[in-house]
């Protein structure tokens, strides 16, 4: 099929996501923002002076008043996650992330409130600086305190290598398109070329992880506690003021929340399929394409069918094909129309914007050959008036016409990979359990061909396991379905017709055909799905009910049991300071959660096709909307919230485990009367070689980023949040249950990844018993199993129990 | 809770009450939580999520489905109500102390101290 390819900016190579405007702004913002976070570093070093080093280098010399507490605690929860895989997330499934995200609504009472006046009076009680301190002393166990130092350097490590990928990737993103740093990242190819194990490594993201890493980590090891809980508190205010600001521009630019939301409900989740695209003529230079749109014809002449393709298509010099192309179908006929006006439109801008800067070229070329005749002659004194007139021949041309031919491309659509849940279905945006996220392709794909005698019967595809891999209607003719190599049932069912069940098998790189003949049965009982059936179909979606209920666990009982925010709760000068911070950060969140999934949803419909590439939304939308009231300068500024997002948790957890090392494993265990001046330098030591360490676990970073953040997160709640509940409200708690419990937490929620390896074929995939996330096996497990051990066991010595239970009476 | 922890029947001690009325807003708020849980996750279920055949009709409030504004929205403006009364007129203003800077170091190292002697003596 032939398709036109319709954009005059794609075939100029203007960079759809970040314009040159914006990306300088985003190239400036950047570098203010990078000086502002040394400048907050070399304060904090002045603070260390006169102080006890390692409370004021590990924890602010607990002297947080509000705003500093506020903002740090909420900054470090957001992570780069907020503002990149959550808004991927609404684009993707609608307006059921308000659910997902549901607990919110209580996350602040819960991760401040439930522990924080608590855990703070104990740490002052012993003088504990760090997590594995307070637990090690309010036991009197040395190797209590061993044991949780382990599982923090443990998890947080992993986490860390992910965060540092994470935040690098953000700031290519930002930095992409920009001169200066195009032209580094050529430089940094050309050099890591003689570097072996950097030889695959893509130079744009290196020089981003250099780039991030050289800063976080100077900042953090120059200015400790305080330069991370300062740069905290500049970031929480980046972050809520990019989210003021997008908001009405998303509401303004879709009409209104009520237009938004009923374009929502219209809409039918997008088709997703592999291309084979190919031009007529062998291109002298490659062909690059940013997600280019395409059109086919349709079923009737009146609106054609519109793709996009999957981020940048590159069809090679000399080559005049390329296979395995991505793309994704837009169909719903409105946002069909709506989207081709727009191109339409952008084209005209663009054309125009472009007549204006030819004019200046063409002008100044002109004046310059005018003046200087003898160096546009070459010195040879020849007549250059025929140069001048071929300029101002081809200048009219251009300016005259503006018509520039497009280029012919030849598409196959080869596959095409139907969602399982919801495929051409209305609602889905606006409705639980929201639409999957898009297929992934088939390792070892293959395809059946399904022709049905009747129309309006449904099509279903189990795997061996009994579970729905494919869902399709027969109303659009023959169904070629994709498929990973394997054995399926099939069934095609429809009402007043016998169930037709057949075995396929499906072979790599091969079509198969299947003709079925339903035989009518008017008595049949094929009918309205039983409850089962039903459930088993939500459980496709993106939300079933059992991971909606997980997450209400996940965001606030887990976010309570982080180790990076008990550390924060140890932080606050008083209790004053406790009670208008939970005010505090339950306004930031309002202001921050609800009003992202407003603008994502908008952004669905603002920006249709961006399927395969939603991890990009934020920046695009920052873009589009800043564009849209011309000021494009303001993109710089929204797209430096994620960075800013990301950048405060790393240097968190950063901090966290060089605090591991040196206090808790070196100056608690090897030495305890090691001088300051030791201690100073082994701790500026340490957090310089944990951030260097995870920068070079970085380059070549483990593939399940987001799996590695989810795993690490929860694994963390499991094996501390009943062991420090016990320890802060429980008299009777004694360390044999504690360790208990954490080690029961630990094992439970390992256990389930670990089944996940040999039930689901990956680790990161893991078994969920009763369909709950591990995280509340995890959990239960870790609160039951430390209360039994707690009462199998001898109960706490007295003086213990005085020390942080009780006190002399005062009268 | 105590029962089973002997604290010295002869001394004339109290529980502290920064570890009682932690206690007391930590349950508390631990009950907010379920609260909100047992109304957002059923609201939501029972009025936003379509049966696999139906189709989709939507009511809204103010542009949000009038699920996720019930279910969500209005529960979020209720627990930030809540929650300015408990930090405003609830929590107790509790008095942390003074932190006793390394002072688990110095036990350690006068504990460390004591075993050597033992060992020399």
């Amino acid at each position: 099929m032939s398709a036109t390819l319709p954009q005059f900016s794609q075939m100029i190579g203007f960079s759809p996501l970040l314009a040159a405007a914006s990306s300088n702004a985003a190239l400036i913002t950047f570098l203010i923002y990078t000086l502002a976070v040394f400048g907050l570093a070399a304060l904090s070093n002045q603070l260390m002076k006169n102080k006890n080093f390692l409370s004021e280098y590990f924890l602010g010399s607990r002297s947080l008043g509000v705003w500093a507490f506020a903002l740090t605690f909420a900054a470090t929860s957001s992570s780069g996650g907020s503002f990149t895989g959550f808004p991927s997330k609404i684009y993707t499934h609608g307006w059921i992330l308000g659910l997902w995200i549901g607990s919110y609504i209580v996350v602040p009472i819960c991760a401040m409130g439930l522990l924080g006046k608590r855990i703070n009076h104990v740490a002052r009680i012993s003088g504990a600086i760090t997590v594995p301190d307070v637990l090690r002393d309010r036991f009197h166990s040395a190797r209590f305190g061993l044991l949780a130092v382990s599982l923090i350097v443990f998890f947080m490590s992993f986490n860390l290598i992910a965060q540092f990928k994470a935040g690098s990737e953000i700031l290519n993103t930002l930095l992409s398109g920009v001169g200066p740093f195009d032209q580094s990242v050529a430089w940094v190819d050309s050099v890591k070329s003689n570097v072996g194990f950097l030889q695959n490594v893509d130079p744009a993201y290196l020089l981003c992880l250099v780039t991030f890493s050289v800063a976080v980590i100077l900042y953090t090891t120059y200015g400790g506690f305080h330069a991370v809980v300062w740069t905290d508190v500049m970031q929480g205010i980046v972050m809520v003021i990019g989210v003021i600001i997008m908001l009405p521009l998303a509401i303004n630019a879709v009409g209104s929340l009520p237009e938004a939301t009923e374009q929502l409900a219209r809409m039918t989740p997008p088709r997703i399929g592999l291309a084979q695209v190919s031009v007529e003529v062998p291109a002298t230079e490659s062909l690059t394409l940013n997600g280019p749109w395409f059109t086919l014809p349709g079923e009737d002449d009146a609106r054609p069918r519109l793709f996009r393709i999957n981020k940048t298509l590159v069809i090679p010099a000399g080559k005049t094909t390329v296979d395995h192309v991505r793309y994704v179908e837009v169909t719903t006929p409105e946002e069909i129309d709506n989207q081709l006006k727009r191109l339409a439109d952008q084209d005209q801008t663009d054309i125009a914007a472009f007549k204006v800067k030819l004019r200046e070229f063409m002008q100044s070329q002109l004046e310059w050959i005018k003046k200087n005749p003898d160096s546009a002659s070459g010195g040879k004194g020849e007549d250059v008036r025929g140069n001048i007139r071929l300029l101002e021949q081809q200048s009219a041309a251009l300016l005259g016409t503006g018509s520039f031919q497009p280029v012919d491309i030849e598409i196959t659509l080869s596959k095409r990979y139907p969602a399982p849940f919801g495929d051409g279905r209305a609602g889905m945006y606006v409705s639980g359990p929201g639409p999957p996220k898009p297929p992934s392709l088939p390792a070892d794909p293959g395809t059946i061909v399904v022709n049905v005698d009747q129309p309006d019967a449904e099509i279903r595809v189990f795997n061996s396991a009994n579970v729905r891999q494919v869902t399709r209607s027969t109303d659009d003719g023959p169904a070629v379905i994709a498929l990973n190599k394997g054995e399926y049932r099939l069934d095609v069912v429809k009402a007043d017709f016998s169930v037709f069940s057949q075995e396929i098998t499906i072979t790599k790189d091969a079509t198969a055909t299947l003709d079925v003949n339903l035989v009518a049965a008017p008595d049949a009982e094929y009918g309205p799905m039983s409850d089962d059936e039903e459930e088993s179909i939500l459980s496709l979606g993106f939300l079933p009910l059992s991971i909606a209920i997980s997450f209400f666990f996940m965001w606030a009982i887990s976010g309570a049991g982080q180790p990076s925010s008990m550390v924060r709760l140890m932080a606050f000068n008083n209790s004053t300071t406790l009670r208008r911070s939970i005010f505090t950060v339950a306004i930031y969140y309002s202001l921050i959660y609800f009003p992202l999934v407003i603008i994502f949803c908008c952004a669905r419909v603002i920006l249709p096709g961006m399927d395969l590439e939603s991890d990009r939304i934020m920046p695009q939308m920052a873009v589009t909307l800043t564009q849209q009231i011309g000021q494009g300068w303001l993109a710089g500024l929204l797209v430096a919230a994620p960075f800013a997002a990301v950048m405060s948790t790393v240097d968190s957890f950063l901090l966290m485990i060089s605090s591991a090392l040196v206090r808790d494993i070196y100056q608690r265990n090897i030495n305890p009367e090691a001088k300051e001046k030791t201690i100073k330098r082994l701790t500026f030591l340490f957090t310089f070689m944990v951030g260097a360490g995870a920068t070079l676990g970085a380059v070549n970073p483990p593939q399940f980023l987001q799996d590695i953040i989810v795993y690490t997160g929860s694994g963390l709640a499991a094996c501390f949040l009943a062991p420090t509940v016990f320890a802060l409200y429980w008299p009777r708690s004694n360390s044999q249950g504690c360790i208990g419990g954490m080690l029961a937490g630990f094992s439970a929620h390992l256990a389930m990844y670990v089944a996940g390896y040999f039930a689901n074929g990956s680790f990161f995939k893991p078994y969920q018993l009763f369909d709950f996330n591990p995280i509340i096996v995890g959990l239960l497990v870790s609160f039951v199993g430390g209360y039994l051990i707690t009462r199998l066991t001898p109960p706490p010595s007295e003086e213990i129990v005085r020390k942080y239970f009780y006190r002399k009476k005062t009268s | 809770m105590s029962e089973a922890v002997h604290t010295g029947q002869g001394e004339d001690l109290e529980f502290d009450p920064v570890f009682l009325h932690s206690r007391r807003e930590a349950i508390i708020i631990f009950f907010v939580w379920l609260a909100a849980f047992i109304w957002a996750v059923p609201y939501c279920y029972f009025n936003g999520y379509v049966d696999a055949t139906s189709v989709v009709e939507i009511d809204t409030v103010w542009g949000i489905p009038s699920w996720v504004f019930w279910g969500i929205g209005a529960p979020w403006i209720a627990a930030n109500i809540f929650t300015t009364w408990f930090c405003f007129c609830y929590m107790e203003d509790d008095d942390l102390g003074e932190a006793m800077e390394g002072a688990d170091i110095a036990e350690e190292v006068s504990e460390m101290h004591a075993d050597d002697k033992g060992a020399n003596a």
